[in-house]
């Protein structure tokens, strides 16, 4: 479980100073009784890193900011059930995977049905990638296009739980055994995750390796 | 090592996760496998690639917004009947002599409850798929208690509806909207569920049925009091798409006036001047010259003022 804390308290950023322990602890029994102002002390601790992880997983800020609200809205209904037998970070951070989960699972069904277009009739996801300088090298331009769209379909095509896997393990750079603490399975279930991610996505880009 | 566990073990060889003498004999076969060393370089250049897509850092504006429909939310669990429930609770069970009656109280509640929503159940009496049939009769799901929907997919070739629950266990319906239990559903659902995705599917799902007045006065409401602004944007996208009535024009005003969000506010000016100026609605004019008039935004005043204009004329 440390694992976990340690990672993710060295992301959460600091607004103000950090609290430490015993101030947090103070601060989730007030919550807990019902105290407004000490959840959003809470909040405010934790919700810029539970925003990035958000959209690095959705894309969109639109929708990161109701994944936002979601995760929050739960934290606050069940406050009242944190038992401190882990720290609240990871509890925290295991209902804002869970909410994650359920998008992307939602949103894999939904495009199988019909995949949503942006405006430039991309889909959604390719709005995160980066934009080069187009007026540089126009050809680099294209094709710098191309890969980032290549990556995004390769990367829709993971399952949810894959996806998630590989996002914390990929961009995020944390440890199997916490990945699989936070989304409520076993180390050996990540390592499976990653396992089929990597392939899949190999397969998938191998030829612009 | 065996190629075979080269490959079970490559990607935890290219995330750092394998112990020290796994990594060793890891090594040792690429060393040793022409094969598995090409498979080793195709893979780091996949994973050096993966990195080409760049990291989105939430602005602090959007960080303020999130904070601010977070805390409006809040503002809703606190004073709404969660909150009610939350406040009284804790109270009542905290003294031992009265927790007897507590539970006396409940119990009663729960069966007049039960006694009172059984019109309500039997609306639920839905065509069921075969994994469902085997939880509940089939076609019937009256007493089914409904602990959360988890997905509402409407496929908007055939205007089917799939929606997927979980009571006593995991449940899929499908329907229409034109089925009222259906509908009932989905209206309730985009009125009051907690999960702004599922409100927004449930949105999607609606989009078809808005000639029904339950369905029509859903879409208004979500406009209104959806506490997702983006989901407000997209209702009212929606009912811009619907027949014109007093009901439409009323909440577009009221948006006028209440929407805390200037991008849905102006969105909304902009669809009742359009209508005002496009089906010559003189009824709007005394509105449109009220916006025109004390507006404090200046866009608003300027494109009031001229819808007043082309409606009654130079007597403005």
């Amino acid at each position: 479980m440390d694992g976990i804390c340690l990672e993710l308290a060295g992301k959460v950023p600091a607004e103000g100073s950090r609290l430490d322990e015993a101030d947090e602890h103070d601060l989730i029994r007030r919550a807990q009784h019902g105290d407004r102002a000490a959840f959003e002390v809470l909040v405010r601790l934790y919700d810029r890193e539970v925003l990035r992880l958000a959209i690095k997983v959705v894309g969109s800020p639109d929708e990161a900011q109701d994944l936002y609200q979601e995760a929050f809205l739960k934290v606050y209904r069940s406050i009242a059930h944190f038992r401190f037998d882990s720290r609240f970070s990871t509890w925290l951070y295991r209902v804002v995977m869970n909410v994650c989960l359920d998008h992307l699972r939602r949103q894999k069904n939904r495009n199988e049905v019909q995949a949503p277009e942006s405006e430039e009739g991309q889909p959604e996801f390719f709005q995160t990638l980066a934009d080069e300088k187009p007026g540089l090298d126009p050809e680099r331009s294209v094709q710098g296009k191309e890969i980032r769209q290549r990556i995004g379909t390769a990367l829709s095509q993971l399952t949810p739980r894959e996806r998630m896997v590989f996002e914390l393990k990929h961009y995020q750079g944390m440890r199997l055994r916490a990945i699989g603490e936070l989304c409520g399975t076993t180390e050996e279930t990540a390592k499976n995750c990653l396992f089929r991610a990597t392939q899949k996505l190999r397969l998938a880009l191998v030829d612009l390796a | 090592m065996e190629c075979k566990t080269f490959d079970e073990n490559l990607a935890l060889y290219l995330y750092d996760e394998l112990e020290a003498e796994e990594r060793s004999a890891f090594e040792a076969h690429v060393k040793s496998c022409q094969n598995c060393r090409t498979l080793l370089e195709q893979s780091r250049g996949v994973q050096t690639l993966l990195h080409q897509r760049v990291t989105v850092e939430p602005t602090p504006e959007l960080l303020v917004e999130c904070r601010e429909a977070l805390y409006r939310a809040l503002d809703h669990e606190q004073f709404g009947w969660r909150g009610l429930i939350r406040s009284w609770l804790p109270v009542v069970i905290g003294f031992p002599a009265s927790r007897a009656v507590a539970t006396a109280t409940l119990v009663a509640l729960g069966f007049g409850l039960g006694w009172v929503l059984r019109p309500h159940a039997n609306r639920l009496s839905i065509p069921v798929k075969a994994d469902m049939a085997q939880a509940v009769p089939a076609g019937d799901l009256s007493n089914v208690h409904i602990n959360d929907i988890t997905q509402v997919a409407p496929d908007s070739q055939t205007g089917a509806i799939r929606i997927t629950l979980n009571a006593e266990r995991k449940m899929t319906l499908e329907g229409s909207v034109d089925d009222p239990r259906i509908r009932d559903l989905l209206v309730n659902a985009i009125k009051g569920y907690d999960n702004a995705g599922i409100r927004r599917d449930t949105l999607d799902a609606l989009r078809a049925g808005s000639r029904q007045p339950s369905v029509r006065e859903a879409l208004i409401y979500a406009m209104q009091h959806d506490p997702n602004t983006g989901m407000r944007l997209e209702a009212l996208k929606t009912v811009q798409g619907m027949e014109w009535g007093a009901d439409l024009s009323q909440a577009l005003i009221d948006s006028a006036d209440h929407e805390q969000n200037p991008g849905v506010r102006l969105t909304a000016i902009d669809a009742l001047v359009n209508h005002a100026v496009q089906a010559k609605d003189r009824t709007l004019v005394p509105e449109l010259q009220r916006l025109a008039g004390n507006d404090s935004n200046r866009y608003v005043r300027i494109t009031c003022a001229k819808a007043v204009h082309d409606l009654v004329g130079d007597g403005y």
